[in-house]
Order: structure tokens, then sequence, then C-alpha cells
């Protein structure tokens, strides 16, 4: 998050002194305190503010998660340590697959379609003239700050069978039979739901990949069209292997968004109908808060959380930065 | 596609129209919000795409007053006020004693810092509840209020952290030289150099703070507590059929998003992909 602010703090500094910084800046890493470092419990004053109500508010419940998730609980009674009962048991419960085959069906509308739409607008709008393509950047980036909630209630609306904008306009031009209760239809309720996420996600991943062709140098395009490259040649063999940072950083935030998903699919369809855009969260939502089954809705959630943990290292792992190009 | 970057001419048409495709649908469902919201219940049943004979404000009013947006609205600022300004400054304090100072476990805390940035909310908002339940929080303006900050805590932290970490040291030797004491150098030199990172920060902050949706549905269930998005779920269940009034309640809930998001695009843009691509 700091690009942004490392740039101003440079440019603060004449370049004379520059040097001077940097190599201030590397007797501190040596030494482990700064020229503001005090000894005595004065430095405390700074971090326990901040500390203290992160471990009570934030720390202590997520500890506790793990406690609960081992135990049975109906949220009144004294909880029943279990150990590891509730994970055997939702290892074996169909639903909780369900949820998961769903996130899997999720994860193409969160990633893949607003990664490959995202990556091709991108490569477009680098081309487009200035003034249009900052109109078009603000445009498409528009629905990324929106409340994922309300946009589900929204979209809740245009999708409506009876009276939805969505279905007005298939009938009137001449497609009245794909009219469908999109939201209520058992085949058509996921790809109608992750295409709001995609709707949500592709201008997010286009602003990402925007910056970073921003990055390549274009002599590189130049030479390649010396040497009689297409377009699209020069678009797979020199923008796509440039991207690959923001390739992974895009993969990272929406595989993520995708398991965290609760908000979206909550106000659009409960998770229904029947278990057709289970996930999950909503089922942890479900198994607790409607159910009390608070042991059982703590073993998914920690599954979740342990998901994106996954997810993190993985993409780490397989997609190593490379640290000579960058 | 991208050769022509460098080239004179734009791209080819085809691919412009594609763009200016993309632009439509992303701006299509606010467009409909907008003119759904002022139609009265008849002139929607001329169709989603026919203009209103005149605008019916009074949806705004409606859902203002009858739909109690006008407490909703009101929560929703009580709420993100204390949160952006409180969650600015610990975060300033953590990332001041990240910078710069030692401290016992630095290594451990940092890391412990880090999983809470991971851990979906989801994961720990049964023990969460709870807690509050316990410390009779659940319920009133509190509970939303310390449980954001608590959130925001990692990531102000390390944000503010890395940006004091880019800041030269002999500028804050001199002021040290000059006999400044700690707070002093924290709020004269750094405060100041550090602005553009401090209302980045609590940009995001609000941001986050006026969308959240999970906190308020589990941690509150008064209706006159309810911010904004959980007011806008409940209206939805009560309210099904009047759409405009419903709509208008959804303009209510994003105009003020639209309105700093336009002002500060750049910064939004910019710091949220800057993010993204460190």
């Amino acid at each position: 998050m700091a690009a942004t602010e490392h740039n101003s703090a440079e440019a603060l500094s004449p370049p004379a002194t520059r040097s001077m910084a940097a190599s201030a800046r590397r007797t501190r890493r040596r030494e482990p305190a700064s020229i503001l470092d005090r000894a005595g419990g004065g430095n405390l004053l700074y971090l326990l503010p901040g500390l203290l109500i992160y471990a009570v508010f934030v720390f202590v419940p997520i500890v506790a998660a793990l406690v609960v998730s081992l135990t049975d609980w109906n949220g009144l009674a004294t909880p029943v340590f279990v150990g590891l009962r509730n994970y055997v048991e939702l290892f074996a419960d169909g639903r909780f697959y369900t949820a998961l085959g769903n996130n899997a069906q999720f994860i193409i509308f969160y990633c893949a379609v607003p990664l490959i739409v995202g990556i091709c607008l991108a490569a477009i709008i680098s081309a487009v003239k200035q003034r249009e393509r900052l109109v078009l950047r603000t445009l498409f980036f528009l629905p990324y700050i929106m409340p994922t909630a309300v946009l589900g209630i929204i979209f809740q609306w245009l999708y409506n069978p009876a009276f939805g904008p969505f279905n007005q306009f298939l009938k009137a031009v001449g497609l009245g039979k794909l009219a469908l209760p999109w939201l209520g239809d058992f085949t058509f309720v996921l790809p109608a739901v992750g295409a709001v996420a995609s709707w949500y996600f592709f201008g997010f991943c286009m602003v990402v990949f925007l910056t970073g062709m921003q990055r390549i140098d274009p002599s590189l395009f130049d030479a390649a069209k010396v040497d009689g490259a297409k377009a699209w040649q020069s678009f797979f063999y020199i923008t796509l292997p440039s991207l690959l940072p923001e390739i992974r950083v895009v993969l990272l935030l929406t595989v993520i968004a995708s398991i965290k998903s609760f908000d979206l699919i909550f106000t659009m369809t409960r998770g229904g109908p029947g278990n057709a855009t289970l996930v999950p969260n909503i089922y942890m939502y479900q198994l607790g808060f409607q159910l009390n089954r608070f042991g059982y809705a703590a073993a998914v959630a920690i599954i979740g959380a342990i998901l994106v943990f996954a997810v993190n290292a993985a993409i780490y792992l397989l997609m190593r930065p490379e640290r000579k190009t960058a | 596609m991208a050769a022509r970057s460098s080239a004179l001419s734009g791209p080819a048409l085809p691919f412009r129209v594609v763009l200016w495709i993309f632009g439509f649908i992303t701006i299509v469902p606010f467009g409909l919000l907008l003119l759904t919201s002022i139609k009265s219940k008849p002139d929607l049943l001329k169709g989603a795409f026919v203009l209103p004979a005149y605008p019916h404000f009074e949806n705004y009013l409606n859902a203002w007053v009858d739909g109690h947006f006008s407490t909703y609205f009101m929560n929703s600022v009580l709420v993100v006020v204390p949160v952006v300004l409180v969650s600015t400054v610990l975060g300033l304090l953590t990332g001041f004693a990240f910078a710069y100072l030692s401290f016992p476990l630095k290594r451990t805390i940092f890391i412990l810092l880090t999983i809470g940035m991971m851990v979906p909310t989801e994961a720990f908002i049964i023990p969460l509840y709870y807690e509050m339940l316990y410390l009779n929080l659940i319920n009133t303006y509190w509970v939303l209020v310390i449980v954001q900050i608590a959130m925001s805590v990692p990531f102000s932290t390390l944000f503010m952290a890395s940006a004091m970490q880019q800041i030269p040291g002999e500028i804050l030797e001199a002021a040290v030289l000059d006999g400044a004491q700690r707070p002093q150098v924290l709020r004269r030199v750094i405060v100041p150099l550090l602005l553009p990172a401090v209302s980045t920060l609590a940009l995001f902050l609000f941001i986050w703070t006026w969308n959240e949706f999970l906190l308020p549905l589990i941690l509150v269930n008064d209706d006159s507590l309810r911010t904004l998005p959980i007011g806008m779920l409940f209206f939805q269940g009560k309210y099904t059929i009047n759409t405009p009034v419903l709509t208008a309640g959804a303009v209510i809930v994003i105009a003020p998003l639209v309105v700093v998001y336009l002002i500060f695009q750049r910064k939004f843009i910019e710091g949220l992909t800057a993010g993204a691509t460190k």
C-alpha cells in the first residue's frame, strides 16, 4: 500500500542526500532501534493502545473460535468439549461439500472472468487517449467502492422475474424465452449471482493491470513491431509476461474474496434456492445464528480461514515474484 | 493491441466499442437505480426504461422518514466518524512503534497482527458476539465503533509503519537535535510529511466502515441502531413491493460514496492499486 507514499517521501529528499539517507537506513537496520528509540517502558505507550484493542476484540475471538470449534455448544448451555468431532462430522457432511463445490464455481466468476476481461480491457485502454482513459478508468472502478450488500439488493431487483429491468430488456429485444426467474432457477442462480461478482471486480482488475502496463518499457513494443510482431503477439509475449506480478496479486485478492463471499450472496439468495448458492460462510451463518449449532458453525468458519491461508501460501509459492526482473 | 500504445493512432474502432460497451454495463445499474427512484408506482408498471411524467422526489422523503433512512444515515455517520478518527490516530501510534521503536516480541506481535488481517471476520464473529453479549455491549453504538476500530488496527499499523519507513532519517535526526520530544516529532514532523498517506488511510477506513455489513448484522438488532446497509436489508424485507422507495433508499446509501469517490478518485484508485501491486 505504501508505493504511492514511497515516491512522495523519496521526492522529499533532494538527490544529493539520497545516498546518505540510504546509508543511514542501512545502519539503522543493523541496530534495531532508530534515533527515536528510547530505553524503558516509554515505547509501550505508542504500541499498547492499538495492540490492546486489537487483542481484546479481534485476536481473543479468533483464538476463541478455534476453541469453540472443538466443542458442542448451543449458545446457552455450557460448551461440551468434543475434540475434533465437529471436523470429522464436517468431512462427512454433504451440505458442506455442496458449499465448497459452489464456492469453487464462484471462483470462476470472482477470479477468472474479471481477470480475463480486466486484462483485455487494460490492453485496449492503454492505447486510448489520456482524457478518455481517465474517464473510463473512473467509471470501471466505481462498482469496487460500493457496499456489496447493497449491490446484492439492487441486483435482486434488477433480476426480478415479474418486473425486473433485466427481463423486461430481454423481452423488449425479442429474447422473451430467456426471461427466466434468474434467482429462483436452480441451474442459473449461481451464474446470475456470479455475474454480479464479475461486474464488481473486472474494473478493479483492469485498473491494476493498467498500472502494471505503464511500467513496461515502450521500446519493447517498438522493437517487436520492427521485428514484424502482430499486436496479439506482443500482447502474449510482452504484455502478459510483464504483468505476472499483477496477475498474482489479482488472483490472490479475488480468490480470497470468493472464499470470504457472504454479503452479496446473503442479500441476493440467502444461499438458495435449495442449496444452489450455498457457500461455507452462508452455511456457517445458518448453522450458528439459525440452528444454534455454534461449535459446528465455528468449525466451518475455521476451515474457511484455513482455506484463505492455504490460498495465500499456494499463490505465493506457485507464482513467486521474480526478483531479477522486478 | 498493446503494441499500439506506442503508435500515434489509438486502438481500432471495434476495440473502442468493446471498451464503451463495458463502460455502459458498469453504469446501467446505477442509471436504472436513479431513474426508478424518481418514478411513481404506476410509472413503474409502464416499463423499467420509460421516463416518468414528472420526477417523484417524494420517494426520497418516504425513504428518509417512513423508511427510517434518516436514522440509518445518522447511525452510519455516528459510527464512521469516530472509527476514522480513532483508527487513524491508533495507526499513527502503533505504526510509529513498529517503524522506529524497539520492544519485546516485535516479530511475534507483527505476525499476530498479520493473522488478524488475513482471518475473515466470519471466522470469529460467533465468539465475538458472545464476548460482546458478556460485556453488555450488544445493541449499542459502542460495539460497532470499537470492533471496527479493532479490526482496522492491523492494516492501519502496517500502512503507517511502511509510510514512516520512507521518511529520510536525517529529517528525524534534525528534529531530535533541535530538542524535539517524541510526541512533537510525531505531530510536527511525521504527520505533516505523511499527510498524503494519512488521508489515503482515512479514505479507506471511511469506505470500509460505511460498507460494513456483517458486524452490524450480527451485533445490533435494534432498528434504531442500524447502519445504512443493514437498514436497507430490513427495509427491503418490509417493503419488497415498493421499488421506487427501495431504490431511493439505495441512492441514499451510495450517494455519499459516489461523491467522496469522485472528489478523491485519483487517491482512491492509486492508493488501492498501489497497495495491490506493491
